[in-house]
Formats: C-alpha cells, sequence, structure tokens
C-alpha cells in the first residue's frame, strides 16, 4: 500500500458517495453513460493507479488499486473502473499507452481476432462476447494472430459491430464482432498471448471479487439499517435469535469476503497469485449467493422492490459471481494442478504459500 | 462504520525455518510410532509423554516472559507451532488448555507468587490445567452458577460441581468460575471469583462422563468443602466473570476451531491423488476456499490479540464460522469416498470419518454454542 493510501481511499469514497447515488445507478442500467463521473475520476487519477508514471499512470500499487476496486464494488459503480485499470497495466507491459479514455478489453484465449498486415494498416477479424461496457467504449483492447505471431493492440471500436446484451445486474456485456474490416494507423505490439490472457483472467477475477466483497459490506450495512429501523412485533427486527442469525451469518460472510481479498491481493503485490486469486474468487462467489439471500429474506418485501436499493448490489453479487471464473471453473483449475505428481501437498499449499502448477 | 478488516500476516523466513524445524520433528515422531495422526485430537488425544517432550522443546507457554521459563516467542510463531500440531493430529489435549488460556490467565491476571510457581511448571509440559465453567444448570447461560466459595480461615471452602470438563482426570489443577458473593439476579455477572482448586485437595470428586463413543475426555467434577487457600485466587475477588470471559478470545479463535477434521482432509486428498481422481479433488477442492479463508482470519485475530486488540466480537466470529467448515469435512467426504466409517477399522479413511462424524456435534457446542456465538456476533455489530 502507498504512502497515501488513506487519502486515496479517503477521495475515492467521496467521490463515488456523491455521484453514484440510486438515481445514477438506475439511469445508468437504463442506457446512460456518466461522463460527469468518468471526468472527475480521470482527474483524480484513479483511472490509472497500480503502475508507474513513467509508463503513463500515477503510482500506487495492487494494494491501492484493488482497495479501489472494493470501494467501486460498494457503491456499484456504473463504469468499467476495473477493465480500465487492467487493460492499462497490461497495456503499459507491452509498451503501449492510453490516456485518460475508458478502455475495455478481451484478452482471454477464447476469443479468435487475427489481423493481416496490410502495409498503412491491418485488416481485423474475429469476435469476443461478454465484453464489459464495449457499447459506451471508444477502444478495446485485444489480442490474437498475425501471421501466426500473437499481437495485442488497442482498437477502435468504431469500426465493430456491437450487440448489446446485458448481466443480471444490467450492465452492459456486449458481444464485439469484427468482420474483416480494415484498420488504418493502427499499433500493434507482439505478445506472449498465453501470459497475458491468464494476466488478465487472475487480475479481472480478483477485481470481480474484491468488487464484491465490497458489495457484501454494503449489503451488510443497509440490513443494519433496516434490522434497526422496521418494528414487527413492537420490537426493531434486530432483537429477534432468527434475524440475528441473518445479521452474523452477515457478518461472518462478510469479514470472510475480505479476509480472502486481502490476502490475495498481498500476494499479488508479492508476485504471487496463481492459488491465491482462485481461492479468494471461489471463496466470495460462494458467499455473495449466502450475503444476497440472507439480506434479502431479513428486508422481507420492501427488498425485493425496484424502489429499494438493495437490488442494486445483490444483483452485482449474482451476476459477478460468475463472471471471471465461478467456484466450479477455478475448482477444476485446481484441481488440475493438485492431482500433478509433482504438486506440494496440500498443507504445503496452505501454509507454505507453494504455487500449484497451474496448467491449463 | 464497523470494523470488519483483520490484518494479513505475512511469515518472516526465521518463521518459516521454525516451521519446518517442527514438521520435521513431527515427521520423526510418526516415524517412530509415538502416535497416530487423530482427527479432534486437542480434546482426545491425550498423551503425557508427548506433552513433555514438547515442554522440553520450549514449545509450551512459548510466548510468555522468559523469567516464566517462557520463550518469548511471537503470537505467530505460536499460531504456526499449533496449527502444524492440528493438522498431524498429534495428542496434545494434555497441555492444551494450560497453554492457551491459563497461562495468558495467569500473565494478566496472576500474582508474582502464582506466576513463579505455575508457569514454569506449565511450560515444562508436567502441569496441566482443567477450566471448570459449566455446571448442571448453568450451560449456555454460564451466569447462572452457583458453586460458591465461602471465606474460611486462611483461604476458601468450595462446594457445588462443574461438569463438561474435558481432561480433570488428568490435570494437576482446575480454575473454578464460582461465586464468591452470594447471586443478585439484577446483577447476574457480579460476585465470581476464579479460584486455582489442586485436584489433589481432599473433598474434590472426578466422575468420567463417556462420550458417545464411549471414550472418556470429560468429567463431573464435584467439591465438598475443598479447601483454596488465600494465594490461590486469580485477580480480584468479584471480578471473575470478566477475567473469564477475556479468556474466551484465545479459545474461540485459534486453529482448533478450524483443523478438528483436517487429518480427514488430507486423507481423502491424498486417497484422490493416488487415483487420479480429478472429479473427486474438484468436489473436495470446493472446501479449500473456506479452509484458506478461515486460516487467514484466525491468524488476523492472533495478530490483533497480540497487540492488545478487543477481539471478543471477531473471535466469536470465527469460531462460528470455522466450526460449521469442519463439520462439513465430514459432511463431503462421505459422499466423495465411499467408506464405511468405523473408529476400529483397519482402513485410515474409515476411522478419521468415524472419529470426525462421532466427535462432530462437540465442534458447535463446547466453547459457546453456535446460537450463542451468534448472538454475540449480531449484537456486536448492531451496537457499532
Amino acid at each position: 500500500m502507498s504512502e497515501s493510501y488513506e487519502l486515496i481511499m479517503d477521495s475515492t469514497n467521496k467521490i463515488f458517495k456523491h455521484y453514484c447515488t440510486k438515481e445514477l445507478l438506475d439511469r445508468a442500467e437504463n442506457g446512460h453513460w456518466p461522463q460527469e463521473l468518468w471526468d472527475v475520476l480521470a482527474e483524480a487519477g484513479i483511472i490509472s493507479i497500480g503502475f508507474s508514471e513513467q509508463a503513463g499512470g500515477v503510482g500506487g500499487d495492487y494494494i491501492d488499486a484493488y482497495n479501489i476496486l472494493k470501494l467501486a464494488g460498494k457503491y456499484g459503480v456504473p463504469v468499467p473502473l476495473a477493465e480500465t485499470l487492467i487493460g492499462k497495466w497490461l497495456f503499459a507491459e507491452v509498451g503501449g499507452q492510453v490516456g485518460d479514455i475508458p478502455l475495455t478489453l478481451a484478452l482471454q484465449n477464447d476469443s479468435n481476432f487475427s489481423f493481416v498486415d496490410e502495409g498503412d494498416g491491418y485488416t481485423l477479424g474475429g469476435s469476443a462476447s461478454a465484453v464489459p461496457w464495449a457499447r459506451y467504449m471508444e477502444q478495446i483492447l485485444i489480442c490474437g494472430d498475425l501471421n501466426g505471431k500473437q499481437v495485442a493492440a488497442l482498437v477502435p471500436l468504431a469500426h465493430a459491430e456491437i450487440r448489446e446484451e446485458n448481466n443480471i445486474a444490467a450492465e452492459p456485456r456486449d458481444s464485439v464482432i469484427f468482420s474483416q474490416v480494415k484498420i488504418d494507423g493502427l499499433t500493434v505490439y507482439q505478445v506472449d498471448s498465453v501470459l497475458i490472457s491468464e494476466k488478465s483472467l487472475y487480475y479481472l477475477a480478483l477485481a470481480k471479487a474484491a468488487m464484491m466483497a465490497g458489495a457484501a459490506e454494503r449489503v451488510m450495512e443497509l440490513s443494519l439499517f433496516y434490522a434497526n429501523e422496521r418494528q414487527q412485533f413492537g420490537r426493531s427486527l434486530h432483537r429477534f435469535q432468527g434475524i440475528q442469525h441473518h445479521i452474523a451469518s452477515l457478518a461472518g460472510e462478510t469479514v470472510a469476503c475480505i479476509t480472502a481479498v486481502n490476502t490475495a491481493v498481498q500476494a499479488l503485490q508479492d508476485g504471487q497469485y496463481k492459488t491465491e486469486i482462485p481461492l479468494a474468487k471461489m471463496k466470495v462467489s460462494a458467499a455473495s449467493g449466502k450475503i444476497a439471500m440472507a439480506a434479502h429474506q431479513l428486508h422481507g418485501a420492501i427488498g425485493m422492490t425496484y424502489e429499494h436499493s438493495l437490488h442494486h448490489l445483490t444483483r452485482r453479487l449474482w451476476s459477478w459471481r460468475d463472471e471471471s471464473g465461478n467456484e466450479s471453473y477455478w475448482g477444476s483449475v485446481l484441481a488440475k494442478s493438485l492431482i500433478e505428481k509433482n504438486s506440494p501437498t496440500l498443507w504445503e499449499v496452505l501454509t507454505d504459500e507453494q504455487n500449484l502448477l497451474i496448467v491449463d | 462504520m464497523i470494523k470488519l478488516e483483520l490484518p494479513v500476516v505475512k511469515f518472516s523466513q526465521d518463521q518459516k525455518d521454525f516451521r519446518a524445524t517442527i514438521r520435521s520433528f513431527l515427521q520423526n515422531e510418526r516415524l517412530a510410532g509415538t502416535f497416530e495422526s487423530k482427527c479432534d485430537s486437542w480434546l482426545s488425544g491425550d498423551s503425557i509423554e508427548f506433552s513433555r517432550k514438547l515442554g522440553q522443546k520450549g514449545w509450551i507457554g512459548m510466548t510468555w516472559p522468559q523469567e516464566y521459563g517462557g520463550g518469548e516467542r511471537s503470537a505467530i510463531e505460536r499460531y504456526i507451532l499449533t496449527e502444524e500440531l492440528l493438522a498431524a493430529g498429534a495428542p496434545v489435549a494434555a497441555h492444551w488448555f494450560a497453554d492457551r488460556q491459563t497461562g495468558p490467565l495467569f500473565l494478566k491476571y496472576g500474582s508474582e507468587e502464582q506466576k513463579q510457581f505455575f508457569l514454569p511448571q506449565i511450560a515444562k509440559g508436567e502441569c496441566f490445567f482443567s477450566i471448570g465453567l459449566s455446571e448442571p444448570n448453568a450451560g449456555s447461560d454460564l451466569a447462572a452458577i452457583r458453586t460458591k466459595a465461602e471465606r474460611t480461615d486462611g483461604g476458601w471452602l468450595i462446594n457445588g460441581s462443574k461438569i463438561w470438563t474435558s481432561g480433570a482426570h488428568i490435570s494437576h489443577y482446575m480454575i473454578v468460575l464460582c461465586r464468591t458473593s452470594p447471586y443478585d439476579q439484577n446483577q447476574r455477572h457480579a460476585g465470581m471469583s476464579q479460584l486455582i482448586v489442586d485436584m489433589k485437595e481432599k473433598g474434590v470428586t472426578v466422575r468420567p462422563i463417556q462420550f458417545l463413543t464411549g471414550e472418556h475426555h470429560f468429567n463431573e467434577v464435584f467439591f465438598e468443602n475443598v479447601f483454596v487457600p488465600d494465594n490461590r485466587l486469580i485477580g480480584t475477588e468479584g471480578n471473575g466473570w470478566k477475567q473469564g470471559m477475556a479468556e474466551l478470545a484465545y479459545e474461540r479463535s485459534g486453529p482448533e476451531r478450524i483443523l478438528s477434521t483436517y487429518p480427514l482432509l488430507e486423507e481423502m486428498i491424498h486417497i484422490l491423488r493416488e487415483n487420479e481422481d480429478e472429479a473427486g479433488l474438484k468436489e473436495t477442492i470446493a472446501l479449500l476456499p473456506d479452509l484458506w479463508t478461515l486460516r487467514n482470519m484466525s491468524m488476523g485475530v492472533a495478530k490483533y490479540l497480540e497487540e492488545g486488540q478487543d477481539v471478543n466480537m471477531i473471535a466469536a466470529l470465527v469460531k462460528d464460522l470455522g466450526t460449521v467448515f469442519e463439520t462439513n469435512v465430514a459432511e463431503k467426504a462421505r459422499l466423495i469416498i465411499s467408506r464405511i466409517p468405523s473408529m476400529s477399522s483397519n482402513d485410515r479413511l474409515s476411522r478419521l470419518m468415524a472419529q470426525s462424524i462421532l466427535h462432530g456435534p462437540g465442534f458447535t457446542l463446547r466453547g459457546g454454542t453456535t446460537e450463542i456465538l451468534r448472538g454475540i456476533v449480531a449484537k456486536g455489530v448492531v451496537a457499532q
């Protein structure tokens, strides 16, 4: 964590709190792009944290960045902050620079982009699905094949066909299709596509986990407020033992989510994350369903209405737990590696921070 | 805003080396046949010889000041030791309570004479304690205890009884929570004190209570005019409730609330790897995120405890989640690898399954039931 950590968190919290009101979230899921919020975040350097100034960032480390994402999850921030941050880090690693525009990315192996060199530009074909916020973005970071070599490029989305789709939190998850279009003036960067794809997946998985932990914190705050305020049978809800068990479960799972994320973020900061990030994403994904249901049960009918703000958080929990690998996906990854003959034992993995040999 | 964050613990190279030392000691002991790895070994696996061996190595009371026979090591080093012992299923029950909570109790509230007399013996692994809390009519409602100590020449006379006292039959002393003033309905937590009872004293009767497996680890203990000298009162007369509650943070957040069924999990993974059963491994791995998270939570609490922070609520929270996890391991195991669980089977996995299932009811009862813990957590977060 950087020296100015407290200051960064405090000012980020203030910005999110001021802008990300229920009204803004309602409008965002009905087709509004909150440019003003983006400009404020860009101005404050929040979209460029976690990498050096030489590379176009504002400094800070992964601990700063992921704690900002935790806050973003808490307020349901309706812009691609995780995608922009991670896109910028990865693009900076291969030598590119992005600037202050919002960014989305599709670097995973399952996309199938291919470039053809035309001398003064490239022809690009291929598609990717569930691309966050693509409809509002000017550029997308992708990687693909160029004459048998793997390259990455920041491509203008004006050349793409975009099919609008949403996750269950009504966040844009669009299909992006490039139909052999010629794009002039494009710069491509040679990359290790396996590595960049893997990093993108792991970083995004941890981002989703951090955002879910933040959302869980907010769900808990709303639940505590309601359990205090709401009276039934002449008493506040929190006086009933049954309700206390929901509160204890919410508190327990929330602390667990935060601990899982903090541990994995520290591991990433220390350059080691291949076991920790899958474990954190699995833990938080599994907890998020419990958290959402306990909060709804506690809130009763009012929590199911569009008017209440609980759904902005619970629908995000239900969406994000399946994005960037759910429990089953990451469970398979860990099982595959644990079955390798020369893998460390379970206890060694847990206690010696020994990475499993992740195989694809 | 609620403080829901725990510190992330990182190990130094020295601490990693210490772990390796413990691990090779345990490996040698196991190979020499000193013990067999068991589930729930911290409560039901006692070996006086093994405890003495740990004492000789300086592995009891290792965080205590050297002047009292301790090792002045950090809470994190003690955490490493305890989790290695539990993961190996080593027989540590005999000294467990003295090391975990009686030592810290003496250090916080004990007189100089008590510290000098008891702590070095405990650290050598030669002096075991049990904790006398529950009574036949006071379980979760601990403030309902009736065992009383009355003033007599040079000390106290205790009358009453304690129940579910683990290890009373092998311990040298018991810390008895009792009433030193009459019960007052309006001030239920007042008037209690902690007295050290010598188990050899006249008037102490220990009656075994068979556990549902037939094993013997808990007891009913009767006190009939048992004399306790003045210098065996811990802390302040009437302050027993508060002193006892402070101990609970040590009791609730440790690795023994997570790892009681760990030997079963390790054996399952071992078998599934041997069989190259990827599907079974995947199912088993679904347990791992909880274990990994709980361990990091528990270490965070250990760090907070060392810093002197109030961890009452968070310790209750960790115990609730940890003990639910422990029972979950046993429930998942039987569906992933089919075996007939049996305490007497020749098959290791069958035995570990049987131990985990049969000891299971205790996990979420002992040291504060799940219901009590959830009440503490809920009240804690509502109040904040």
